[in-house]
């Protein structure tokens, strides 16, 4: 009922002019230092599947990834700690790029229009897929409570690690973990 | 009456305590900053392994956050007649822990003690004006294993400029640690009329 068309204009507006908002108006919502931990799951699941469509309007299967190690990212452009680690998400993203590995950042509830204004405010436009799950039933699916939250799958689909609040992805320590699932 | 009055001057009397000391709560110690900038007030509790952030969101920009979701007039009134804070918790221990937002109470003025207006309740609010959105708004619970954290808007039903003691806890190893955040106050209408 509000996802018609005007409201992806005004939504886009909206969110431009929020940017853009003198600081008083702005809470000081800037979160601390950012974590650098996955937390292994006790018993690794094959993610369910899904099926989304990216700013170009492709549609991504996450079937089509199996064989290789995915990063799912469930994001929104309103959440400072998502903004604060969508740079080091490019960081990792080239830094494997010569490997079977993916960053999957699933936005919720916005669409391209709103997303694509939002990319020209930020330092980093990312280069791996957005995908859009404008109804979050990709994210309820998978039991996100907030955002951002992060799931790793391993090369079979299993969700081996999750991280819940914002992370530096492209910490060593990090990529040690998603080093040793290619090696698998 | 006699018994409010009561309940008023016992917590007067602890937050002498508590301001003389310094510290809140369960051995955390909690420090309030004035943001030169924005003239916006934010308190940060530290415990042991656990830290609690509340940071004031005028209602105008409550207005702003869900009006650029395209969130129809009723949803954003309705949120932003609430006391709005933006919260951030955190996991700083080694272990896992847990917090449920059905367990914390917030003391205003009158001595009354309630509770926050979890996002279940707001969502299905939502629903029912046809609205699926379940964003922005802190969980009702989390578990945050170690390094997790997260934030959202919490709302409590208090005037713009309101003080209170919000009362939170969070469990570790089967037990229950609790803090207060004494005197923390409701955001302004607007920073120019506090």
């Amino acid at each position: 009922m509000w996802r018609r068309p005007e409201w992806r204009l005004l939504a886009a507006l909206l969110s431009a002019a929020l940017l853009l908002v003198p600081g008083r108006a702005m809470p000081q919502l800037e979160p601390p230092e950012l974590s650098h931990r996955l937390t292994p799951l006790a018993t690794p699941e094959v993610a369910g599947g899904f099926v989304l469509e990216d700013m170009d309007g492709e549609q991504h299967a996450l079937q089509d990834y199996r064989g290789k190690v995915v990063l799912i990212n469930f994001w929104a452009t309103w959440c400072p700690p998502c903004v604060r680690e969508m740079p080091s998400l490019e960081r990792l993203y080239q830094e494997l790029s010569d490997e079977p590995f993916v960053v999957l950042a699933v936005n919720q509830w916005e669409n391209a229009d709103h997303v694509f204004a939002f990319m020209g405010q930020i330092d980093v436009f990312p280069s791996f897929p957005i995908l859009f799950d404008p109804d979050s039933e990709v994210s309820e699916a998978f039991g996100v409570k907030g955002l951002p939250t992060s799931f790793l799958l391993d090369r079979s689909g299993r969700v081996v690690y999750r991280a819940v609040g914002g992370r530096e992805f492209d910490h060593p320590e990090i990529l040690q973990q998603i080093r040793a699932l290619l090696d698998e | 009456m006699a018994s409010v009055l009561e309940t008023s001057v016992w917590r007067r009397l602890v937050l002498c305590l508590v301001l003389v000391g310094g510290f809140s709560g369960a051995g955390g110690e909690v420090v309030h900053r004035l943001n030169s900038e924005t003239g916006l007030s934010s308190w940060k509790a530290q415990h042991e392994g656990f830290s609690l952030e509340l940071i004031q969101v005028l209602p105008d920009y409550v207005r702003a956050v869900y009006a650029s979701r395209g969130l129809p007039a009723e949803v954003i009134e309705r949120v932003a007649g609430y006391c709005v804070f933006g919260t951030i918790v955190r996991n700083e221990s080694d272990a896992p822990l847990a917090w449920r937002l059905a367990d914390w109470r917030y003391i205003a003025a009158d001595g009354h003690e309630r509770r926050l207006k979890p996002k279940s309740e707001w969502v299905r609010e939502w629903r029912e004006l046809g609205v699926a959105f379940r964003w922005t708004l802190l969980a009702d619970d989390q578990v945050y294993e170690v390094g997790d954290w997260g934030q959202g808007f919490i709302t409590l039903k208090l005037p713009p400029g309101e003080v209170f003691d919000l009362h939170y806890s969070w469990s570790q190893h089967d037990k229950t640690y609790r803090g207060i955040i004494s005197q923390a106050r409701c955001a302004p209408v607007d920073v120019a009329a506090p």
